[in-house]
């Protein structure tokens, strides 16, 4: 009977086709705009390393003076140099990185290009294979090259292409800020939503967590030696001498630490060495505070940093009040053309169709009607994304829309008309056939 | 067949209870062509919505093919309406939008046959009632003769054990009316009991025998020349629906 009932719901389409029209287009415009603001908050939720985004781990270490009388929103969502260095030297886990945003001048040492300014990271080398960013030429730098302050740089295909189009980048050298540094790497593009392992300001606007990836690389050793500026938040918790060797030398934070953990391996004793850690501070006089160390992984710490922001819950739960006043809508436009079937369900009553058979073929109409506001709510969608596409660069990144939220949206506006559908469908089991066989 | 002891039907609004059906009793046997006469706002309608199970009765007891149907739920009466009866209306009652095939293949669609079996059967009916060069033809693509010839194969598909008809040729032509008539006292012939509600006496006089009612009561005529002739009376029970 269900193909029956599915085949006679696309025939209903052609009856009544305004009544259809207002039916299809409420659902589908109600469907768009949830949908739409969902798949920017479900992008915005996504884990951007599925694979290992459990054994990649961070910390953040309360290192303000332990009489500070601030609260929680003060401790400190970065490190300091002091702890970084510590931290790298101490040599825990498979891979390690500490990290901290930059940019300058990019004098491109070749005729014809002008110089502009670019984005760009200080990490260590093992940051690459943590992050699974693959190489489309050349590799990482060495371990040497960290421990050397080599003027070293891994380039974006985007500034590659920029730079040297097609040829061959490996080997030539480029002025950064006025360092020469000679391109040992260049990236494939390298997709990462959001770009979690740097997240400031929260990651929205302001940040680059949301933007597309950095133009270049340096070795942090390197840039900590050239004193590269900092693109990102410096947080002091105590005096610093001026100047960047006062600031490397202060509590001041404006990095982050990541270790990647061996498969399988325990989080256990990452936290036992963090204590360890901490405990040798101690005795230094530092981290006195309470719960001076906590540490997360990937998902942990988008959640701590906030990616998704109130703004973005607030729109989402904004676009599914919108879908319910077009579900009432709907409920009230259904009626309409249920009842103008009444005759129909007196006649299908009177040869023999029960109650529940007139509520599961009006219930799989509605359905049909569903599917097929779907099919215009999903196109909508797809332009309302694309306009906010063209807002801004950072909703750019989230503005697309995957299997699963397509998926999604086709069962979502399903759902609705089925929802919207059953009081009208309940009110058509409640004919009653002697009525309608004799008004007709 | 169909027997009705002392079945009473009952409307009733915020103002006023209307009875449409007060203390009925009759029987009709297997195989009879029975017609049920009577003036307007007599209950005439009213019997047929509770004989062929379209409506509840306050009181009383039926019993349909030697089964008590007095107490049934939706499912069951439902079924019983689409296996052991069926209808055929003064309008027609077609669906619209669906054509002479798949109109005739709604009640078997509720039986739940196979698709094989459908076709056969929907295709016989149509032969029998002369219009099976017609169906892909929608309703309103047909004459009204016609789309009461598809109406009763609609009826004839499920193979009924009984018939109702309520005023079958009451929107047709004498020449169309007198085709349906044929028809049905061809299929009555073939051994299907009808009921058949009529006002006109000229129909009511061809039939075996003839229930007149009146004021919601039945009265038999045996002897069809005494049947009271129709005339439009006071609205008695002007209140009730369908009460006609």
């Amino acid at each position: 009977m269900f193909g029956y009932y599915v085949r006679l719901g696309l025939r209903q389409l052609r009856r009544s086709p305004v009544l259809t029209a207002l039916v299809i287009v409420t659902l589908a415009v109600g469907v768009a705009a949830s949908m739409s603001t969902l798949t920017v908050l479900y992008m915005m939720s996504s884990d951007p390393i599925p694979q290992k985004s459990d054994r990649i781990l961070t910390l953040t270490l309360d290192n303000a003076p332990a009489d500070s009388d601030g609260g929680e929103e003060y401790r400190p969502r970065g490190l300091s140099w002091i702890d970084v260095r510590a931290l790298r030297e101490g040599g825990f886990g498979l891979r390690r990185s500490g990290l901290y945003g930059t940019g300058g001048i990019v004098e491109p040492q070749k005729e014809g290009v002008k110089n502009f300014v670019g984005d760009g990271l200080a990490v260590d080398r093992d940051f690459f294979a943590m992050m699974d960013a693959q190489f489309a030429q050349g590799a990482a730098w060495s371990a040497d090259d960290d421990r050397n302050e080599a003027r070293v740089v891994v380039i974006s295909d985007t500034m590659a292409e920029k730079l040297y189009g097609r040829e061959n980048a490996i080997g030539r050298t480029l002025k950064f800020n006025g360092n020469e540094l000679r391109v040992v790497g260049v990236l494939h593009h390298w997709k990462m939503l959001p770009r979690f392992y740097l997240l400031e300001n929260g990651g929205r606007g302001g940040g680059p967590g949301l933007a597309d990836q950095e133009d270049l690389f340096i070795p942090l050793s390197t840039a900590i030696a050239t004193e590269q500026d900092i693109n990102g938040n410096v947080s002091c918790q105590a005096d610093a001498e001026p100047g960047f060797k006062g600031l490397i030398a202060s509590e001041c934070t404006f990095l982050h630490y990541w270790v990647e953990l061996p498969e399988g391996s325990d989080r256990r004793q990452w936290r036992e060495y963090l204590a360890g850690y901490v405990a040798q501070q101690q005795q230094r006089g530092r981290l006195k505070r309470p719960e001076p160390v906590r540490d997360y992984d990937v998902l942990d710490w988008l959640s701590y940093v906030g990616v998704v922001d109130d703004d973005t819950r607030l729109q989402t739960l904004l676009a599914f009040g919108f879908l319910t006043v077009c579900l009432v809508n709907t409920v009230g436009l259904l009626l309409a053309k249920f009842t103008a079937r009444a005759g129909e369900i007196g006649v299908r009553r009177a040869l023999g169709a029960s109650r529940a058979q007139i509520f599961a073929q009006y219930l799989i109409q509605a359905g049909t009607l569903g599917l097929v506001g779907s099919v215009l709510g999903v196109a909508l969608a797809y332009l309302m994304l694309h306009i906010m596409a063209t807002q801004s660069p950072d909703l750019e990144a989230l503005a697309r829309m995957d299997t699963l939220m397509l998926v999604t949206s086709v069962l979502l506006s399903v759902a609705a008309a089925v929802i919207a559908g059953l009081l009208p469908t309940w009110r058509a089991t409640q004919v009653v056939p002697a009525l309608q066989l004799k008004s007709q | 067949m169909l027997k009705m002891e002392g079945v009473q039907k009952i409307y009733r609004t915020d103002l006023v209870q209307t009875h449409a059906l007060r203390s009925l009793s009759l029987e009709v046997e297997e195989g009879e062509f029975v017609a049920v006469t009577g003036p307007s706002g007599s209950g005439k309608t009213t019997f047929l919505n509770i004989a062929g199970l379209l409506e509840t009765f306050d009181g009383g007891r039926y019993t349909l093919d030697g089964k008590d149907v007095s107490r049934l739920s939706d499912r069951e009466r439902s079924k019983i309406r689409n296996v052991k009866i069926g209808f055929i209306f003064q309008s027609f009652n077609l669906i619209p939008d669906l054509n002479v095939y798949d109109n005739v293949d709604v009640p078997l669609r509720y039986r739940g046959l196979a698709s094989g079996e459908r076709d056969r059967r929907i295709k016989e009916a149509l032969e029998r009632v002369g219009l099976a060069s017609r169906l892909k033809h929608l309703p309103s693509q047909l004459s009204g003769g016609q789309q009461q010839r598809v109406a009763i194969a609609r009826a004839l598909a499920g193979s009924p054990r009984i018939l109702f008809a309520d005023e079958p040729t009451g929107n047709l032509d004498s020449l169309m009316a007198r085709e349906v008539m044929n028809m049905l006292e061809e299929i009555n012939a073939q051994g299907t009991t009808i009921v058949m509600v009529t006002h006109d006496p000229e129909l009511a006089r061809r039939m075996h025998r003839n229930i007149h009612i009146m004021d919601g009561q039945a009265s038999d005529f045996e002897d069809r020349s005494d049947a009271p002739v129709d005339r439009i009376a006071p609205r008695a029970a002007a209140a009730a629906p369908a009460v006609g």
